[in-house]
């Protein structure tokens, strides 16, 4: 298994659920429909927001509003450290203190680049599209020039990164294994509902073939 | 009712319409969500966020880890924390890229944080911490032992300064774009429980709960 790239990706609390390899990081990444970016503001507090990230290979793109202080800060070279999080199930002991999840988290630490060039904001837009719904940069209309005004494109490259997973059933202590509580894992998912069409949608156009039966990649 | 942000950085700047701060629905987000995203300041100065389940009581938000735990070890003395929390109700498809965006409601949170010492607060947090996860469960799963809540740290933050932006309906477009030929509408996205895994060192006949049979985050 790899070995951190640093100290603070090193997983101390069960380093057995501790990855280093890239590989797990970007699929976490690629799975998880949002994540937390966190900042330190110039008073020295810790911000968050929650917002989407889409990769390509080794970078992970961010976007956001010009207009939006938090980017401004991000884009102003901050350091920063974002968090996804998938929950697979919900790990239910017969002690409480040995509740837990089976999930996977990815952080990644470090400090974005304002993108400008004009084909990696393509690029970048078509991925954030692709992110949510793969298909759907090949039918949505690419942003215009204009467009660029209002958005600010972060790249930031995935190097100093872990991962965590748990997996499996609940671990108690073997003289609570008689207790008369139920034990297990519930998996949870998440699944989607009927696209419903907006009410200004033109007449005739079919719910396109990759709404159907969505799921994360 | 407060429709006014607690303070200048939970007030919604981006998008002002979108900003929720009446108590009540921004205590039934963190309600719903499972789990949260935890940021501190790290001793070099650095951002550090975690993923980490929560419990709310009252006006006081609770979260907890190993004593063991750098995390719970850099947060119990009384640090500034951001948290933040997001449900994703649907996937907003617009004609254009730049318009896609997504149903959500986010909470962030910010405080300065507290350990909790006290012996009869940390057994309701404990049993609270349960709840949050499958209400019900901390009357029938075994207590801690006075030990092993020894090994667990608990902080808590007051819930004064926090927010929610909560974004729903369908796509706005310029009326240049509604005559594209692009699908335009919303999917929306739950999270729902698979079937039940039994723990395969389960005593037989252990009935499941319906706590488990019937999960659902509350307010869904």
């Amino acid at each position: 298994m790899p070995e951190p790239t640093s100290d603070r990706t090193r997983v101390h609390r069960h380093p057995e659920r501790g990855d280093h390899d890239l590989t797990i990081v970007h699929r976490i990444l690629d799975e998880a429909l949002t994540c937390t970016v966190a900042w330190v503001d110039p008073q020295g507090g810790p911000r968050a927001l929650p917002t989407i990230q889409a990769r390509i290979d080794d970078t992970l793109y961010l976007h956001g509003s010009r207009a939006a202080r938090a980017w401004k800060a991000v884009a102003a070279g901050a350091e920063v450290c974002v968090v996804a999080t998938l929950i697979d199930a919900l790990v239910l002991a017969r002690t409480s203190p040995h509740h837990s999840m089976n999930y996977r988290s990815a952080v990644v630490y470090g400090r974005a680049r304002t993108v400008a060039d004009p084909s990696e904001l393509v690029s970048a837009a078509r991925a954030i599209t692709r992110h949510v719904l793969p298909g759907r940069e090949e039918d949505a209309a690419e942003p215009r020039d204009k467009d660029w005004l209002e958005t600010l494109i972060l790249a930031m490259p995935i190097a100093e990164a872990s991962a965590k997973v748990r997996t499996g059933p609940p671990v108690d202590d073997e003289a609570d294994l008689a207790l008369d509580v139920w034990a297990g894992t519930l998996p949870l998912q998440t699944v989607v509902g009927e696209p419903t069409p907006a009410p200004d949608l033109r007449a005739g156009i079919a719910v396109p073939e990759y709404l159907k039966g969505y799921r994360r990649p | 009712m407060t429709t006014e942000a607690p303070t200048p950085r939970t007030r919604v700047r981006r998008l002002p319409e979108l900003g929720v701060y009446e108590r009540e629905r921004v205590h039934a987000i963190i309600d719903e969500a499972l789990y949260c995203h935890l940021s501190w300041v790290g001793d070099d100065g650095d951002p550090r966020v975690i993923p980490t389940i929560h419990a709310r009581i009252g006006d006081t938000l609770y979260v907890h880890g190993s004593n063991a735990s750098t995390t719970l070890r850099g947060i119990k003395g009384g640090v500034p924390i951001a948290i933040a929390i997001t449900l994703v109700d649907g996937i907003r498809f617009a004609r254009s890229m730049f318009e896609h965006s997504m149903n959500y409601r986010t909470v962030v949170v910010y405080g300065r944080t507290e350990e909790v010492t006290d012996a009869d607060e940390l057994a309701t947090v404990f049993d609270a911490i349960t709840d949050h996860v499958a209400p019900g469960r901390s009357a029938d799963a075994r207590r801690p032992t006075p030990g092993e809540l020894r090994q667990t740290t608990f902080v808590k933050v007051a819930l004064d300064e926090c927010s929610a932006k909560v974004s729903e309906g369908f796509p706005e477009e310029p009326d240049d774009d509604l005559a594209l030929d692009v699908w335009a509408g919303i999917l929306p996205l739950r999270v729902v429980p698979g079937e039940a895994q039994d723990d395969p060192l389960l005593r037989a006949d252990t009935p499941r709960p319906s706590y488990v049979t019937d999960w659902r985050r509350p307010g869904t």
